[in-house]
């Protein structure tokens, strides 16, 4: 196993940080600007910002309500 | 048969609108890119995990054996074969039976469509949101294999992309023909990954006898990447699939024309 330098790692994980702040980012617009959500809104809100990814799936999958 | 393809034309553009308007299009997507990635950096970097998670005494050495680059790959689709499918099945249940509770189905097929086109047009969003999610998911796999371990075989990689593809279609191909039957999309979601799971656990048992189940298409593509040569016959395979594809459609577009609508009970 060859050490890493710092900026290697960064260039490892640093595309999927991005992709992952892309999906919660779209998650918590989407349920802010939803006009119904299912439960409230703000527990929606946290639910994605403590659990990002999981949270966002979970949110995509059964947060929103059929308009 | 023109008036069909248009009929289908039109039902497609909507399905797609849906995809796009429901989010699907961006985070199914997204997800897939982050799973497929996961796999190749976690390989990676498990000797560094495992030094730093402690309580070993000073002086072990640990040494984990590098897994080639091909491995990491049949790995990655072994994790689409769970949670991939599992995402999959998910977000395509309601596609059905949510507009059939809300009775949107019934103010469709009011109008004279073809029950048929109008679930052939719901497989092709289907479709299309697999090949772009999937590919997506191989393409950050592949990409961090490469970076990470070595190259892998372009040709291999491009079959298995296929392979799995269509593995990733029948599935929710089976996901749109239990959504359009029952009443509830988890249950459509629990018995297309219940179908599913059965149909890979079996031909994996009798790997001589189902040769060319539909169930072989995973191992298949594992096998493009040199894991245990597959019994299996790849066009025999291939073939049954697109079949069972084309029959789940027209068995789908029978039950609706028998019950377009759920009656709120």
């Amino acid at each position: 196993m060859d050490q890493l330098t710092t900026t290697q790692l960064m260039t490892i994980i640093l595309p999927l940080a991005v992709v992952q702040l892309v999906l919660m980012i779209t998650a918590i617009v989407v349920c802010a600007r939803a006009e119904q959500t299912r439960g409230p809104k703000w527990m929606w809100i946290l639910i994605i910002l403590f659990f990002s990814l999981v949270g966002s799936i979970l949110f995509f999958l059964v947060g929103r309500k059929q308009s | 048969m023109t008036m069909g393809i248009r009929q289908w034309f039109v039902l497609y553009r909507k399905e797609q609108l849906e995809l796009v308007r429901s989010y699907k299009l961006l985070w199914v997507p997204l997800v897939f890119i982050l799973y497929g990635a996961m796999q190749p950096v976690m390989s990676y970097f498990l000797p560094d995990i495992l030094a730093h998670a402690g309580n070993l005494p000073p002086g072990a050495v640990i040494s984990i054996p590098k897994p080639t680059a091909s491995e990491v790959m049949a790995q990655t689709l072994g994790q689409f074969n769970t949670i991939g499918l599992l995402i999959l099945s998910l977000s395509v249940m309601g596609i059905i039976s949510a507009e059939r509770s809300s009775g949107l189905t019934s103010m469709i097929l009011v109008k004279p469509i073809s029950y048929l086109s109008f679930v052939a047009a719901k497989w092709a969003a289907m479709a299309l949101l697999v090949i772009i999610a999937f590919a997506g998911g191989f393409g950050a796999a592949l990409y961090y294999t490469t970076a990470l371990f070595d190259s892998v075989d372009w040709l291999n990689s491009l079959y298995a992309y296929l392979l799995f593809s269509l593995w990733l279609c029948l599935a929710g191909s089976l996901t749109i023909f239990f959504s359009s039957w029952l009443r509830s999309g988890a249950a459509a979601a629990a018995c297309s990954l219940g179908v599913a799971a059965l149909l890979a656990l079996t031909a994996s048992a009798f790997p001589h006898a189902l040769a060319f189940s539909p169930g072989m298409l995973p191992q298949l593509a594992y096998s493009q990447y040199g894991a245990a040569a597959s019994e299996g016959h790849l066009a025999a395979s291939v073939a049954t699939t697109i079949v069972l594809i084309l029959a789940l459609q027209f068995a789908a577009s029978t039950l609706l024309r028998r019950r377009p609508s759920i009656d709120a009970l």
